[in-house]
């Protein structure tokens, strides 16, 4: 069907309109196999959307969709056939019990793995015996969780999965994407959980507005974003803000302030040495600032 | 109570299209009715002769209520009061479900039971807006009763007969809310109630002794525990009589305080029907498309069934009953046989027909409650968890249409064979129980017709779909039951599928019209299942 090579996931252009409402608006979005791809974004961005359109739920405006090289609008069964999906907002048939739920929704999908399930289970700490209206907020997201992870798929779609979950079930979730990344599957988890991105994932799409702002590699745009310096003793603001990429020059009492570009610091510290230094403070950027600046950035400019 | 009246205009805004839609629904019967009475039956001996007939006709006594005189306003309450208290009756306990049971169920009450306002005051607002509205209501088919014509006095106790039904039934509802676990299992036994109380005034009625000139009825003892019994008691346009009303209304008043008291001492979300705990692993079929709509309806489907084996029961065990009441009357006996055509088996037949009528319009309602079950679904957000497997959407709309015609079948059968249990009980070998079963059975080919059109609905507007498919099947049955009294164009009137399946045993069974309205069936299937591929899914 696919090469390896061929990304699980291409969205070119994607857009998706509600009424007067752009929820995605020339989105680009690329997941190769193999990979956990965190997918972040302000509320309302198109997250959900995009993975309703990913699954052939709702059918985008415009642009091209393909999962596993198919298109999931018009086939949306073969597609599935290799998906596991947790919806963003979990809602469970009142009167069934959490295992039933998960036999229903493992079955539908040709039968769970009985050792995983019951391991599954054992691990979430979940009572499966329970009617689902009697479930609370975390617990229904565990029974979609173990729904989806009870049945290898090759790709996970996962709409902000932790949600609800306390730190240990968040470390139980946690372990389950190591685990289905080791067997080689994709995962699409959209979150907004930062460490849990820093942990898990490989590479990020930032959308804002339904558009794609930024993607790539967590190091990469780590790269993209600028190191604070504070220096302490003689620096000399002028010759600092002469180097190239170095901008917000601030003299601070006997402390100099600025961000210099992370790409080329060789010049910036030769200057740093050569006025001589009592104290020195560089931070990386954090990946809170990144993130924060995107979220709030409201002109629609990247960086 | 603080905060009461803010909550009730908060719910009022809600509900700002669905009850203007209800109330002026409702009214415009009422002005319909008293219209075509007043132009049709414009002489006074031809409203004698049809009240003449009713009055010792019980398929007619049951159905429509008591002949109460033979002006315009008499016949008018006679054709169209039972109709009007059960639609005021639904009004008010889906207006209340809607409020109570069903937010509390969603998790809404939680965020309002964080506000500063007493426990009880969502409910006492409730209470409130469900008073307002059978306030408006009352009005309005009184407005209509005078529009057309009819004495004031009449038409203002007309429509305090139906207020009142409304307002009683708003307090039941708010009983219901309080004891079942959920928006549906609530909704679907505070219906059963308004059912019941036609039922038992049906009962009563039927069992009533006509006046000696036969232009007046007065009912059996069964219509007390009936409040649209009640209702019907105030006579508007006889012998306008406040009392009844005032009876319903402050019996409302009574169950109303009781619920308030109840809801103030009990938990969010408690309910007096407690959940247990259930299985830890889904039975055979728990994996299935199938399965699942089985699992889900299961319980409106025994609802429907204990209706349906309730109303074949009546049909065939009370015919042969009510009509040795009304017809046998010896001193009565020369008059009736002049007015009502045909002999003691034929008038048992119509009884019979009418009835199985009726069940065929239940199991047309538990089937398009079934499609309905899809929207349910769809927007609570399951749709987009069970959609998200290896199977086609085709598939889950298909069976839950299997399910759906299963239900349809299901009620019919159970009310046809109640009502050859009921007619072999009461000792009449005339007509044989397996033609009755076969009468319940002809109606299922029209029932399908609705199901199916509820179906494409979805498939095309799902957000129309709750409306659009109860509005049909309550369009069919009105064009049933006031068709001819209205004088409908015969092309209006046979919209109605209901009007092209056989009325056995008065009529012979019509297999070509069964086949045809079975052909419509499967088609409106077929082109739901070609929709919903072709559409987003949408909360
Ligand atoms: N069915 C719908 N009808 C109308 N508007 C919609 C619909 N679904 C989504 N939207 C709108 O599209 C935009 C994107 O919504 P979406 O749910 O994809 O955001 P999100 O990124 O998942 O946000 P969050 O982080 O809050 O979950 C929002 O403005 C939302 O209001
Ligand atoms: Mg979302």
């Amino acid at each position: 069907m696919t090469s390896a090579a061929d990304p699980v996931i291409k969205a070119t252009m994607l857009a998706k309109t509600f009424g007067a409402t752009r929820a995605l608006d020339g989105l680009d979005l690329n997941v190769a196999a193999g990979e956990v791809h965190g997918f972040l974004g302000p509320n309302g961005a198109g997250k959900s959307t995009t993975l309703r359109v990913l699954l052939g739920l709702i059918r985008p405006t415009s642009g091209v969709v393909r999962v596993f090289g198919l298109d999931p609008w018009r086939d949306p069964v073969n597609v599935h056939r290799d998906v596991a999906y947790v919806p963003g907002d979990v809602s469970l048939w009142p009167n069934l019990t959490g295992g039933e739920v998960i036999d229903l929704l493992t079955g539908l999908r040709g039968g769970a793995d009985e050792r995983l399930r019951r391991t599954l289970i054992e691990d979430f700490d979940f009572d499966p015996k329970r009617k689902a209206r009697a479930y609370s907020k975390g617990n229904r997201q565990k029974a979609a969780l173990i729904a989806a992870f009870a049945r290898p798929a090759r790709l996970y779609l996962l709409d902000e999965p932790s949600a609800g979950l306390d730190p240990v079930m968040d470390t139980v979730f946690r372990s389950q994407i190591r685990r289905v990344r080791d067997d080689g599957a994709t995962v699409l988890l959209s979150s907004h959980i930062l460490s849990e991105v820093e942990q898990l994932c490989d590479r990020v799409t930032i959308i804002r507005s339904g558009r794609a702002v930024e993607t790539g590699s967590l190091a990469e745009l780590r790269h993209l974003r600028r190191t604070h310096f504070r220096v302490e003793g003689g620096a000399d603001p002028v010759r600092l803000a002469a180097i190239p990429g170095v901008q917000g020059v601030r003299a601070n009492g006997t402390a100099v302030e600025f961000d210099a570009d992370a790409a080329d610091l060789a010049p910036v510290l030769a200057a740093v040495a050569a006025g001589g230094v009592s104290g020195l403070t560089v931070s990386p950027p954090s990946l809170e600032s990144l993130f924060l600046r995107h979220y709030s950035d409201r002109n629609g400019q990247a960086r | 109570m603080p905060g009461v009246v803010r909550l009730a205009l908060a719910q009022a805004r809600r509900d700002r299209v669905l009850l203007p839609v209800w109330i002026l629904g409702i009214a415009l019967l009422g002005f319909v009715t008293a219209t075509a009475v007043a132009t049709e039956f414009d002489a006074e001996s031809e409203r004698a002769a049809i009240i003449g007939v009713a009055a010792v006709s019980p398929a007619f006594l049951f159905l429509r209520g008591l002949p109460d005189g033979t002006g315009i306003g008499a016949v008018v309450f006679f054709q169209g009061y039972a109709f009007t208290a059960v639609l005021a009756g639904l009004m008010s306990t889906f207006l209340v479900i809607r409020h109570t049971r069903a937010d509390e169920e969603l998790g809404r009450e939680e965020i309002i039971g964080s506000l500063p306002v007493p426990r009880a005051a969502p409910l006492a607002a409730t209470l409130l807006l469900g008073a307002a509205a059978n306030l408006v209501l009352a009005a309005s088919v009184a407005a209509g009763f005078a529009a057309s014509g009819l004495p004031g006095t009449g038409a203002v106790t007309a429509g305090g007969a139906v207020g009142a039904v409304g307002v009683f039934f708003v307090a039941v509802a708010a009983a219901v809310a309080q004891v079942m676990p959920s928006g549906r299992s609530a909704n679907g036994a505070a219906a059963g109630l308004v059912g019941a109380a036609y039922l038992l005034r049906g009962i009563g009625d039927a069992f009533g002794s006509p006046s000696a000139d036969l232009t007046q009825v007065t009912s059996g003892w069964a219509s007390l525990f009936s409040p649209i019994g009640w209702g019907q008691r105030s006579r508007p346009f006889s012998d306008a009589d406040p009392v009844p009303l005032l009876v319903l209304t402050g019996a409302a008043a009574v169950v109303a305080v009781a619920v308030l008291v109840v809801r103030s001492r009990r938990d969010l979300g408690g309910s007096l029907l407690p959940e247990r705990a259930g299985r830890e692993r889904a039975g055979a079929g728990g994996t299935s498309f199938l399965g699942l709509a089985w699992r889900l309806q299961l319980p409106t489907l025994i609802g429907w069934c204990v209706g349906a084996a309730v109303l074949g029961a009546l049909a065939g065990g009370l015919g042969p009953v009510v009509t040795d009441a009304v017809v046998g009357n010896e001193s009565l006996k020369e008059l009736i046989g002049r007015l009502v055509p045909g002999s003691r088996a034929e008038i048992i037949d119509v009884f019979t027909a009418a009835l199985l009528g009726i069940a065929g319009v239940f199991a047309a309602a538990a089937g398009v409650q079934a499609v309905l079950r899809l929207r349910a679904e769809e927007v609570e957000g399951r749709a987009e968890l069970l959609l998200a497997v290896p199977r086609s959407r085709a598939r889950w709309l298909g069976a839950n249409l299997v399910l759906a015609a299963a239900s349809v079948t299901v009620v019919a059968a159970v009310a046809g064979t109640a009502a050859a249990v009921g007619l072999s009980l009461s000792g009449t070998g005339n007509p044989p129980g397996a033609l009755l079963i076969g009468a319940a059975l002809a109606h299922v080919p029209a029932a399908a017709v609705f199901l199916s059109a509820t179906a494409v609905v979805f498939a095309a507007a799902p957000r129309l779909c709750i409306p659009v498919g109860w509005g049909l099947l309550a369009g069919g049955l009105i064009l049933g039951q006031f068709g001819e009294l209205l004088r409908l164009p015969s092309w209006v009137q046979d919209l109605s599928p209901f009007r092209h399946s056989a009325a056995m045993p008065v009529e012979p069974f019509d297999p070509a019209a069964a086949l045809a309205l079975t052909a419509v069936a499967l088609l409106g299937a077929g082109i739901a299942v070609y929709l919903i591929r072709r559409r987003d899914l949408a909360a």
